[in-house]
């Protein structure tokens, strides 16, 4: 290589063109700046062969590391999830009282159950729990079929309605307009009835009131306060699960309401259903 | 005239000199030689002092009771507080932090209105360690000279010794200064037990590993470049200089023309040449630790660390000419005295704009943070309404609202406190870790607060059906600490309306 | 070559700069065209209705995006807060994509479903009202009749685009439009059979107008809901 012009006055070399006299200088760069750009040429070798890099047809080059974000997601998933198996564990293992003793275990249950629940329930229940129309709001102090930590905890365990379960509750409201068991006037005079046992304005010599002696009272009860061990709703409280306007109640009665609740025993496992039922027992409703 | 003998004659040229350095070059390593003198001793004094603070206070104690760590300066990552002295704060606190950063930087440009680069010439971190390190290699390899003539010897069993003996050293300086500096975020004395354990976390031997590496090059290899190329304070302070700045002076119109063989001058019977008080013997260019020669004005590597003073006044001494020939001086002074000026003594003009200025932001700054921190509250309620569902009508008809409650207590003490609610004539609430109870509008419910912890409650709150308001209602929680005469007041809504 | 040579000779230097930059461009754009190996085959994922076609309208029309993100990335606290994280085939009908860049709000990758109608409807009129430390504006106007010019322009637009819409989706489009908002017109369940998994509801509370409330809503609830994650192999798509 020839050697390179000086420049005089400065003393470092051009770069060796000359526009009407001009010279271009041709100052090296600070031996700083270079070792650390070599640094980072040399750094980023390392990483094309460490981690993904570079892109291929059809996919990219993996890495000798074998990381991914993805990868790395599901790692510390699982490391959580390692974390609370002693937790776990011991909810599997104690009783439904024991667990809501323990405040440690508690917290754990209700945290684990709120998970739980957006994954499974909110689909019918709503994300807070709130219910919808034939699908009940699991806030309040009314309870188809018991609102005790163990009456919840049977009902997710075996659903309602659910043939596949042997053990599910039950209740068969006869369908009295479809099966001809009352006629149109007597739906609608029993349905006034019922809706006059919610406004506390109930007159007990009404046509309506001898109806409901003879066709409801067997399982709402003779006041209309329900029956939990039937699943028979209260029917002289504020909350109606498909409305409480009178078409809603002849609608009821006539046809019958037959939702169903799934049973989760055998898709999920025992200390899963333990904290659902902690958590919906948690939200203001629970009884003791 | 006193006979100028024995000043020995340094025949170099400043490593650092305007115009000869080169950016890719490799740099010239700096010797500078040993001075005594009064800034010298300042220094000494200087660095024992900080050194001192560095090392030792992680191990102060400082006793806070059973519910909070008895080390009076930690940062307790882990628990998220910072404790200093008396002063314990949480994160959502930090804005004190911000405050005394704050106040660092306008200190720092007060104290440079004032005294120049004083903190860069005598308590930066980087120019008290790389102190340390010279007196190190000065102990080991011997001063200037001995150290140049190291160098450049070839290989040989005694300079390898001497290597290997000054890197060991210096190693050790690095590894306690990193590992001081952990001190500051744990237990210091347990953390000391478990550190030599191999028992600490893995990050307590990062930090170490890597404040051992920056202390090690920075105060070995790289010194005066970190200043010069690395640290944006010398280009900041290139703007906040003004003629009333303290800088190390040589004071040329004294000094100039230099003579350096003075004696065959002083014998000459010829016409006198003009002689200035500086002989060159360039003692204040071997002793500067950023390789500059003062005699070629104020310079941006200049840190007034004032040891060519020293250098200086030490042969100013020997030739018996009055000290001072490189002095601190402001421009204003040195302009007077070369005009031939009377110059007042060299004191720095306090009471300017600038300085006023500065000292006003400090102490506003200071003294706003102080009575923040006097009249702080330890107490803090947070309120959140449940936002699904937003309201739960229960089968009697009546409403009702949950909400999470938060309550710091931030005192390192267990507390008895008051929790009510106002606002909701005849509304009743429920606490549901508290049990089934219900506590009516204005009644006062005893809850016990753990010592520093967040205690977070699930409160019910319901309005029978009768007296349900028209329309959503605001209210106020209600939390007192009546010990330490805490009174929190915390506004809510209460729907009812359902969206 | 010398580099004065080069220099001094146009042709040459023309020659070799188009070399030159012919790379770069190879570099750059040659991968464009393998983008689909990028996007992960999942099942369920469909264009948007025409009504939620017109709700992403209104989304970029307020600019919902610059407080919004609608990329969950994969990490825990994103995961645990938003749910299961963005894939690529969730964004691949979006023109422009809206992953956004700030999170002042919430992300809503995955809001569909998650709060109700009503919800939503409050919400977007007066924020604070539900969520008192809300700094999201109010948009009470949304309320205001939904002003379509030419839906099926705007699905053939889409489909240039590269979205699969079918002809029958397009011929149709102007009806499902109004259908998916009313859940009593005879073409309700024509849009249900030809967007799976639409929600057909009357998202405003007023049956009957057709406001850009309804599609905003309809739009929201649609959002993340749409591929079948019980059919999805994490593993194959490790990225």
């Amino acid at each position: 290589m020839t050697k390179r012009p000086i420049d005089e006055i400065t003393g470092t070399e051009t770069t060796g063109h000359e526009w009407d006299g001009i010279r271009e200088l041709d100052t090296p760069m600070p031996r700083w700046w270079l070792i650390t750009f070599y640094l980072t040429i040399a750094w980023s070798i390392v990483y094309c062969v460490l981690y993904p890099a570079i892109p291929l047809i059809n996919t990219n080059t993996q890495g000798t590391l074998g990381y991914s974000s993805r990868g790395e997601l599901t790692k510390s998933l699982e490391k959580a999830r390692e974390a609370q198996t002693g937790l776990r564990e011991k909810i599997k293992s104690s009783s439904l009282a024991a667990i809501i003793a323990d405040p440690q275990l508690f917290s754990f249950a209700k945290a684990g159950g709120k998970a739980a629940f957006k994954v499974n329930c909110v689909q019918c229940h709503g994300s807070g729990a709130e219910g919808s129309v034939g699908n009940p709001n699991l806030n309040d102090d009314d309870w188809l079929w018991g609102g005790k930590l163990e009456d919840i905890h049977l009902t997710i365990k075996h659903g309602a309605r659910y043939e596949q379960d042997d053990d599910t509750r039950l209740s068969d409201m006869p369908a009295f307009g479809k099966d001809e068991l009352l006629d149109k006037t007597q739906i609608e005079q029993v349905a006034d009835y019922v809706l006059s046992l919610s406004k506390g304005s109930a007159d007990a010599s009404s046509s309506g009131a001898k109806i409901f002696a003879e066709q409801c009272a067997s399982c709402h009860g003779e006041t209309g306060a329900g029956d939990r061990s039937v699943g028979a709703p209260a029917l002289n409280d504020q909350i109606w699960l498909y409305g409480g306007d009178k078409k809603t109640v002849i609608e009821s009665i006539h046809n019958s309401r037959k939702a169903v609740m799934p049973a989760w025993a055998h898709r999920l496992d025992v200390e899963t259903i333990k904290q659902l039922a902690i958590y919906v027992h948690s939200l203001g409703g629970g009884e003791k | 005239m006193t006979k100028p003998t024995q000043i020995e004659q340094f025949n170099v040229q400043a490593v650092n000199k305007g115009g000869a350095k080169k950016l890719f070059a490799a740099t010239k390593k700096i010797y500078p030689k040993r001075v005594e003198g009064k800034f010298r001793q300042l220094k000494w004094l200087i660095m024992t002092v900080t050194l001192a603070i560095y090392y030792i206070t992680p191990w102060l104690r400082w006793d806070r009771g059973e519910f909070a760590p008895d080390q009076a300066v930690l940062v307790d990552l882990a628990n998220r507080r910072f404790y200093f002295f008396f002063i314990e704060i949480w994160p959502q606190e930090f804005f004190y932090v911000a405050g005394l950063l704050i106040m660092a930087g306008i200190g720092l440009f007060l104290i440079t209105s004032v005294w120049g680069r004083a903190w860069c010439g005598y308590t930066c971190p980087q120019t008290v360690w790389v102190d340390l390190f010279l007196v190190i290699e000065r102990a080991i390899e011997g001063d200037r000279n001995a150290r140049i003539k190291l160098d450049k010897a070839p290989m040989s069993f005694t300079k390898l010794r001497l290597k290997a003996t000054k890197h060991f050293v210096w190693l050790l300086v690095a590894i306690s200064t990193g590992g001081a500096w952990i001190f500051y975020f744990a237990d210091a004395p347990s953390l000391f037990v478990s550190f030599f354990k191999f028992e600490a976390p893995f990050v307590a031997y990062s930090t170490v590993g890597i404040l051992t590496a920056t202390t090690y090059i920075f105060g070995g290899f790289m010194r005066e470049q970190v200043c010069t190329y690395m640290c944006p304070w010398p280009r900041i302070q290139a703007a906040m200089l003004d003629e009333e700045s303290l800088v190390v002076t040589y004071n040329d119109y004294r000094g100039e023309p230099r003579t350096a063989h003075r004696k065959k001058h002083a014998n000459d019977d010829a016409p006198q040449v003009p002689m200035g008080d500086c002989i060159d013997c360039n003692k204040c260019v071997v002793v500067c630790p950023m390789g500059i020669d003062i005699r070629d004005g104020q310079q941006l590597e200049c840190i007034t660390c004032a040891l060519c003073i020293d250098a200086c006044d030490s042969v100013m001494e020997k030739v018996g000419k009055p000290t001072g020939l490189i002095s601190y001086a402001t421009l204003k002074e040195y302009n007077d005295a070369a005009a031939g000026k009377p110059v007042e003594n060299s004191v720095p003009i306090l009471f300017r704009p600038r300085t006023l200025i500065y000292s006003a932001i400090w102490c506003l700054v200071g003294l706003s943070m102080l009575f923040v921190l006097a009249t702080r509250s330890r107490l803090d309620v947070n309120v959140l309404h449940d936002r699904n569902p937003l309201i739960v009508k229960l089968s009697d008809g009546s409403i009702r609202n949950g909400y999470t409650v938060k309550i710091l207590n931030m005192e390192p003490k267990r507390h008895t406190a008051f929790f009510s609610f106002k606002g909701l004539p005849k509304g009743y609430m429920r606490i549901e870790q508290e049990g089934a109870k219900l506590i009516k509008n204005g009644e006062r419910y005893q809850l016990t607060l753990e010592p520093d912890v967040l205690r977070e409650l699930k409160i019910y709150v319901t309005m029978p059906r009768s007296f349900l308001p028209q329309s959503d209602q605001s209210f106020k929680f209600v939390a007192e600490i009546p010990a330490s005469e805490e009174h929190h007041e915390t506004p809510a809504k209460f729907h009812v309306k359902k969206y | 070559m010398n580099h004065s040579t080069i220099e001094k000779n146009g042709s040459i230097l023309l020659v070799l700069s188009l070399l030159v930059v012919t790379i770069g461009g190879i570099v750059e754009i040659a991968p464009l065209f393998y983008l689909e190996n990028t996007i992960e085959k999942v099942k369920g994922m469909r264009p948007y209705s025409p009504l939620e076609l017109m709700g992403q309208n209104i989304y970029k029309r307020e600019g919902c995006a610059l407080c919004h993100s609608q990329m969950i990335r994969p990490f825990k606290d994103e995961v645990e807060r938003y749910g299961h994280y963005s894939l690529a085939a969730e964004s691949m009908y979006d023109f422009p994509f809206l992953w956004g860049s700030k999170r002042t709000g919430p992300d809503l990758a995955r809001v569909g479903g998650r709060y109700s109608d009503e919800w939503h409807r409050e919400h977007l009129k007066a924020p604070r009202n539900l969520v008192p430390e809300s700094v999201m504006p109010g948009y009470p106007f949304l309320m205001q009749p939904l002003k379509v010019h030419d839906i099926k322009a705007h699905l053939k637009a889409n489909k240039f685009l590269g979205v699969p819409y079918t002809k029958e989706q397009i011929d149709n489009a102007a009806v499902d439009l109004v259908s998916q908002a009313n859940p009593d017109s005879d073409g309700a369940e024509d849009v249900e059979a030809r967007y799976p998994k639409a929600v057909v509801r009357d998202f405003d509370g007023k049956p009957e107008t057709l406001t850009e409330m309804d599609a905003l809503i309809a739009y929201l609830q649609v959002l993340g809901t749409l591929v079948d994650f019980s059919t999805y192999d994490a593993k194959a798509n490790l990225r």
